[in-house]
């Protein structure tokens, strides 16, 4: 019996002037003392709650006994991108909040560091490549180089399928490049992964807007779409047209281009910013104002801490980087002529939980304050682009695709799967749908039955 | 208030302040270091073992190895040490030195010679008339002297055991105590010898044979001597079963006094050593690790220890676990129990489960989320869920009615 593993990180004030990683990996003396605090469970609950079903229990014992690159063999089994999960997941609500360590009374075992450990050593080997079944003579095309449609590829590609990935943007990666910024995983990550993929025999075509899904169907004999949820949810308040109003995802695309040298990042230098939502993604909108040399940065979030969405870790980390949390507030407009200049909020107050155990709010009358400032970053949620999905034709609802159990759409042949489908989850729930997708996929071509739930 | 319980031992002729005495080893290598142990609180020392003049020793440049496990740094520690190079007119005069500053302290003179009757006489004339209280002969080191007939050569042959010891008894102004290898088929028959021939208490275990381990990168056995190595003696927590066993089947076989060595690190261990019989306790890997100042812990634990039970002395302990000790046979094959899982405490693990499937009875059942539950009819007792359990008292034992057996 003995403590978790803490790692060493840069301090606040030094980390904030640059949007390099600033926590550091584990060595080969702790990570080896980290996984002996894992308890090997049997039918182990961290499994269960990990969307890639990654064997965790396994690949820890591994790393125990000093079998690295094995470690890293029974991680990418199940998640090809399991380096980048290892840097990106929201352990707090997933593996970790199983441990059974948490029973002992005991901090959980670290499972993502142990994870990026395993990444790490796997790297100065080259990542591990598996065979490839024979050709199949027939393609599919995969809409959106995100994770759903990386994972999608490749185990298409890994089948033995001719297969060809589809993306708007320059580079493959979708929100691994421009939706998550280089402090929480380096870029080296998801380029060493889409390395990794591309080495199956991939076709990647980028900077390619598809549009029409059904003339895709003419060249290929499936498709699936992955496109992601890019588009941020709106206010609905007045102001939100002003200048100085960003919604978080375009925000966060036009920050990782800048870093990319292409475009210019807003310009927050000296700028008072209020953040609104109390999810990762604002969390990730605060952190990089703050980078971006903001002089206040404030997140605005209706409910109270307990209500909020952000794993803890993130929460930290905006309050050591100097985020002001405005909890149990909400915004009414935005006032400014041209340009954002305040912004003006309403107290709330808690009500009784409802149905579902979670605590709503109700405005306090008369509480309205007004907050200066001059940008306004709405993370209030993602969403689709709309337009795109009209423009596919396929079923949907409340935004989103509407799909079967087997990922199949309304229109036979095209499957769809990731944040598009399930709203904007995570990377590894994106990852595990592509591979049951990829499935399904394969099932309907061989002429089979679409495997049942 | 409870008096504080008295840890003086009484061994052989020793009027000892407590039962720890440090043993023959790189710790009691200068007069000047056992001089600091003194001080520090240590009840005696056996020097390092002091040989004839004209018997080369050497010391090779990397000499201790270590094995740990998972997170804990050394469970065995291993030496290829040999004994003191230092002369005996130097011993001479450090032992009345540390005589004269602590006459109250036990200073125990270890000796070694090859196999030559008057070689072992002549050193213990010598080594107890510089003042020694009692001298220890070791028959016991496993490396390296044995290829020269020394240490564990003479301690596996009775016949030697004898003749030596009668010939140092003869030199001797003060008790011999003899030090006794474990690496013997029965040390109670080698015990039993050492008392026929006189010795006036055993010392038991020295180091255990082993290897400690193999860097699998260059191949090389460990501890490395330019890229060769040799058989060596292992110390440690992990040798601790074996000292117990060796020290309660020469209490068991013997009428004289034992000290008892071997993995002792903590006051609890002493205490289970004083438990099957050892009249003093003497440690050295422990000391090597951290030094002497644990032996503070070692006096206080044991103060306390007797005080929480009861015990006015610590000479109430010694013995007091060895009728409990008898053969496998007469074991009572009509206590039956089972194994009980807390359902409060489990913490839903499933090690018991797995542990009992695949080496087991398949007498436990575990659902993910759940707490595991014994199944009565089907448990054996053969405890080995209590033990891998990771919550202490979750598994406990259920008194059952003996069940036919199938």
């Amino acid at each position: 019996m003995s403590g978790r593993v803490h790692t060493k990180t840069i301090p606040p004030h030094e980390r904030i002037s640059s949007f390099a990683p600033y926590v550091s990996n584990l060595d080969d003396r702790l990570a080896v003392y980290e996984a002996s605090r894992c308890l090997m469970c049997f039918d182990a609950p961290c499994i269960s709650a990990c969307p890639a079903g990654i064997n965790i229990p396994e690949f820890i014992y591994r790393i125990k006994t000093g079998n690295f690159y094995g470690a890293a063999k029974v991680i990418r089994e199940s998640n090809i991108l399991g380096g980048e999960c290892g840097y990106v997941c929201p352990v707090e609500r997933l593996c970790e909040s199983k441990c059974v360590r948490r029973n002992l009374n005991e901090e959980p075992v670290a499972i993502s560091m142990l994870q990026r450990f395993a990444y790490e050593k796997e790297k100065l080997k080259g990542l591990v490549k598996f065979p490839k079944s024979r050709p199949k003579n027939k393609k599919v095309a995969v809409v959106g180089a995100g994770p759903a449609g990386l994972s999608a590829a490749y185990e298409l590609a890994r089948m033995g399928y001719s297969v060809t990935v589809f993306d708007s943007n320059p580079r493959p990666g979708g929100l691994l490049f421009y939706g998550i910024l280089p402090w929480k995983a380096p870029w080296s990550v998801p380029e060493s992964e889409i390395g990794l993929i591309k080495e199956y025999g991939i076709n990647f075509v980028t900077n390619k807007k598809i549009a029409d899904l059904k003339s895709l169907l003419k060249d290929y004999d499936a498709v699936f779409v992955g496109v992601g949820a890019t588009k941020s949810q709106k206010l609905g308040i007045p102001g939100e047209d002003l200048n100085g109003v960003y919604p978080a995802q375009e925000f966060l695309y036009s920050v990782a281009k800048w870093l990319m040298g292409e475009g210019k990042a807003p310009d927050l230098k000296g700028k008072r910013v209020a953040v609104i939502g109390g999810g990762d993604t604002a969390i990730d909108a605060a952190c990089a104002s703050v980078r971006l040399g903001a002089e206040r940065v404030y997140i605005v979030y209706r409910r109270s801490l307990a209500e909020m969405p952000a794993v803890p870790y993130g929460r930290n980390q905006a309050r050591e980087e100097g985020v002001e949390f405005l909890l149990l507030t909400a915004p009414v407009r935005i006032l400014g002529d041209k340009r954002v200049k305040a912004i003006e909020c309403v107290k709330m107050e808690l009500t009784e939980p409802d149905s579902s155990g979670r605590r709503g709010v109700r405005p306090i009358k008369g509480s309205e304050f007004c907050l200066d400032v001059d940008s306004v970053i709405v993370a209030i949620g993602q969403k689709p682009d709309e337009d795109l999905l009209k423009s596919y034709g396929v079923k949907t609802e409340k935004g989103l695709i509407v799909v079967d159990e087997n990922f199949s759409t309304s229109i036979k042949g095209i499957f769809a799967g990731g944040d598009a489908v399930n709203g904007g989850e995570t990377v590894v729930e994106a990852v595990a749908e592509g591979k049951k997708a990829a499935a399904a996929i394969d099932k309907f071509l061989s002429g089979g039955k679409n495997p049942k739930k | 208030m409870v008096s504080k319980p008295d840890i003086s031992v009484k061994f052989c002729n020793l009027e000892l302040e407590n039962p720890y005495l440090l043993s023959s080893a790189p710790p009691t290598c200068t007069g000047e270091m056992i001089m600091r142990a003194f001080e520090a609180g240590w009840a005696g020392a056996v020097t390092k073992t002091i040989k004839p003049d004209k018997t080369p020793v050497y010391d090779l440049k990397n000499r201790f190895g270590v094995m740990g496990f998972e997170n804990k740094q050394m469970i065995i520690f291993e030496n290829i040490e040999e004994v003191s190079k230092r002369p005996v007119g130097t011993w001479v005069n450090e032992i009345k030195e540390i005589k004269k500053k602590f006459p109250e302290k036990a200073l125990i003179g270890s000796i070694m010679a090859e196999c030559k009757e008057e070689d072992w006489e002549e050193l213990a004339r010598v080594v107890s008339e510089a003042g020694v209280d009692m001298l220890e002969l070791n028959f016991g080191c496993p490396h390296g002297m044995p290829e020269r007939g020394m240490g564990a050569f003479i301690g596996q042959r009775t016949e030697l055991i004898q003749k030596l010891t009668k010939a140092a008894k003869r030199g001797s102004s003060v008790p011999v105590m003899v030090k006794l290898t474990p690496n013997v088929t029965d040390i109670a028959y080698t015990a039993k010898a050492a008392e026929e021939a006189g010795a006036d208490a055993i010392s038991a275990i020295n180091t255990v044979l082993g290897l400690i381990g193999i860097n699998i990168d260059t191949f090389e056995p460990m501890p490395t001597v330019d890229g060769m190595s040799t058989f060596g003696g292992l110390s440690g927590p992990g040798v601790k079963p074996i000292g117990l066993r060796c020290v309660a089947q020469i209490a068991q076989a013997t009428n004289i006094p034992v000290s008892g060595i071997g993995g002792i690190t903590t006051w609890k261990d002493a205490v289970e050593y004083l438990l099957v019989g050892a009249g003093s306790v003497q440690v050295c890997t422990a000391v090597m690790w951290r030094g002497y100042r644990i032996i503070s812990d070692f006096v206080d634990g044991l103060t306390n220890y007797l005080a929480d039970k009861g015990f006015s002395s610590v000479r109430d302990i010694i013995g007091k676990s060895l009728p409990k000790l008898t053969a496998w046979s007469k074991l009572n094959k009509d206590y039956t129990v089972v194994a009980n899982i807390n359902k409060d405490l489990c913490i839903k693990c499933g090690l018991c489960y797995v542990a009992c499937l695949d080496a087991g009875y398949q007498a436990i059942k575990f659902e993910q989320g759940k707490s595991a539950e014994v199944d009565e009819e089907k448990c054996d007792a053969c405890s080995l869920c209590t033990h891998l359990c990771p919550v202490p008292g979750c598994i406990t034992w259920k008194k059952v009615a003996k069940q036919v057996s199938v």
